[in-house]
């Protein structure tokens, strides 16, 4: 018997009765293996071709002989064979067809999850905060894009190169540990991100003002309510009548708020036949009586006063104009 | 009659008995059984009685490694131990005796 199969039957052996053990405490277990497996070390040693069954008996037998001299309760007949069925069914499970093809097709696919672990290792910080939607799908800490790409990059290496190494068991079961949460992580990100992108847009819509849309003339200021028209020679104008450069005539919004908090609405002047022209500027306002924001409610005699003309710096014209 | 049904009851005195005069490894004790003329002793009978005797406080073990081939772990009698095989050898002296005379065999000197 070569050195190679008496260790293989040896294992074989140990594994049987471990099996026959299971339903000790751990360390118990434990204890009682290590002395079969030192036994077994020393009978590796012995001339002896005999196989291990036929020197120490069954290892089902090695177990209840075991178990009987050391005082523990000897192990049922259901118990073991329902552990029996449960390796069986397991067995015949991993040795399905559909779950070689599995096992046989899942390791192809190692390299492309270690190019996404690199990606997500860089992606998944940036995404953590809403408002850093920006950073997909080119992650960018510090708002550099070309940082998140060097970082992408790097990432992507070393996760390859580790993926690449076999491990001692305890920094495996780390690193499959890890390759979990980072995955869940994902999932979490993947399945709440519709909600995030949705509070994003309500958050867009609410910033223009909505005076300007509804303004039907603005500048960069704002929505523009009138317009004060002034002479070359300095005096304000009366009764201006204003186009565009289609010959349309230009309206101004209605001025909704005052400092005497007096509600007004504007009276443009009417034409021979009784039609407004609301072109015509300034724009005259005509007080109603009542409180801004609240038709009901009387001013106080005193409140209202005469809207204040905004001063304005004229330009001065070298040569009066003709 | 089987040896080895009456054995089991003796197990636990001789295996103290074959470590009270020198400490013994597991596989050591089942030969030094062996060598004994105890040929039917199993060796996880052993085993499993090294180990009750250990909880129970009659064996003590340490271990001794080894450069070539695996460590051993030695068991060692005490005090405990001791009184234990005393008062074994004592029941099985009494009771050998009484078996000796149910059966009409002559007494062995004690």
């Amino acid at each position: 018997m070569t050195a190679t199969t008496t260790t293989k039957a040896a294992q074989a052996y140990l594994d049987e009765v471990s099996s026959e053990l299971i339903d000790l405490p751990a360390e118990e277990r434990a204890e009682l293996l290590e002395d079969l497996s030192l036994h077994l070390s020393e009978m590796a040693e012995e001339e002896d071709d005999r196989s291990l069954p036929s020197r120490l008996g069954s290892a089902a037998d090695y177990a209840s002989e075991l178990r009987s001299a050391a005082g523990l309760p000897p192990r049922t007949a259901t118990a073991r064979a329902r552990q029996a069925s449960l390796r069986r069914a397991w067995r015949r499970l991993w040795s399905s067809a559909f779950i070689r093809e599995l096992r046989n097709f899942l390791p192809t696919l190692a390299p492309a999850w270690w190019v996404l672990r690199g990606y997500l290792v860089v992606l998944l910080p940036s995404l953590r905060h809403v408002s850093r939607s920006h950073d997909f799908p080119v992650p960018s800490p510090y708002n550099s894009q070309p940082f998140g790409v060097t970082l992408v990059l790097i990432a992507v290496l070393a996760s390859i190169a580790i993926g690449r190494r076999t491990f001692p068991r305890p920094a495996a079961a780390l690193m499959i540990a890890f390759n979990l949460l980072l995955a869940a992580a994902a999932l979490n990100i993947a399945a709440t991100a519709p909600a995030r992108l949705s509070t994003h847009e309500v958050r867009l819509e609410r910033l223009p003002d909505p005076s300007l849309v509804v303004s039907p003339l603005a500048n960069r200021h704002g929505p523009v309510t009138n317009i004060f028209p002034y002479g070359a020679d300095g005096k304000p104008l009366t009764g201006v009548l204003l186009y565009d450069q289609d010959g349309r005539p230009l309206y101004v919004g209605q001025q909704l708020w005052f400092p005497d908090l007096c509600a007004r609405v504007s009276t443009p002047p009417l034409a021979s036949d009784g039609v407004p022209i609301p072109q015509s500027y300034p724009q005259n306002y005509t007080l109603l009586g009542t409180v801004l924001g609240d038709t009901t409610q009387p001013v106080a005699s005193g409140q209202c006063k005469p809207v204040p003309i905004v001063k304005v710096t004229l330009p001065l014209y070298k040569t009066p104009l003709q | 009659m089987d040896a080895s049904q009456l054995l089991k009851g003796l197990l636990d005195v001789a295996v103290l008995a074959v470590v009270q005069n020198e400490d013994g490894y597991g596989y050591d004790v089942v030969r030094r059984l062996r060598a004994a003329g105890l040929d039917e002793v199993g060796d996880a009978s052993v085993y499993g009685t090294l180990r009750r005797l250990y909880q129970g406080g009659a064996l003590t073990s340490y271990v001794v490694p080894s450069e070539e081939g695996p460590h051993r772990k030695y068991y060692a009698i005490n005090e405990r131990g001791r009184t234990m095989l005393d008062e074994g050898a004592k029941t099985w002296r009494t009771f050998a005796d009484t078996v000796d005379g149910v059966l009409g065999l002559p007494r062995v000197a004690a």
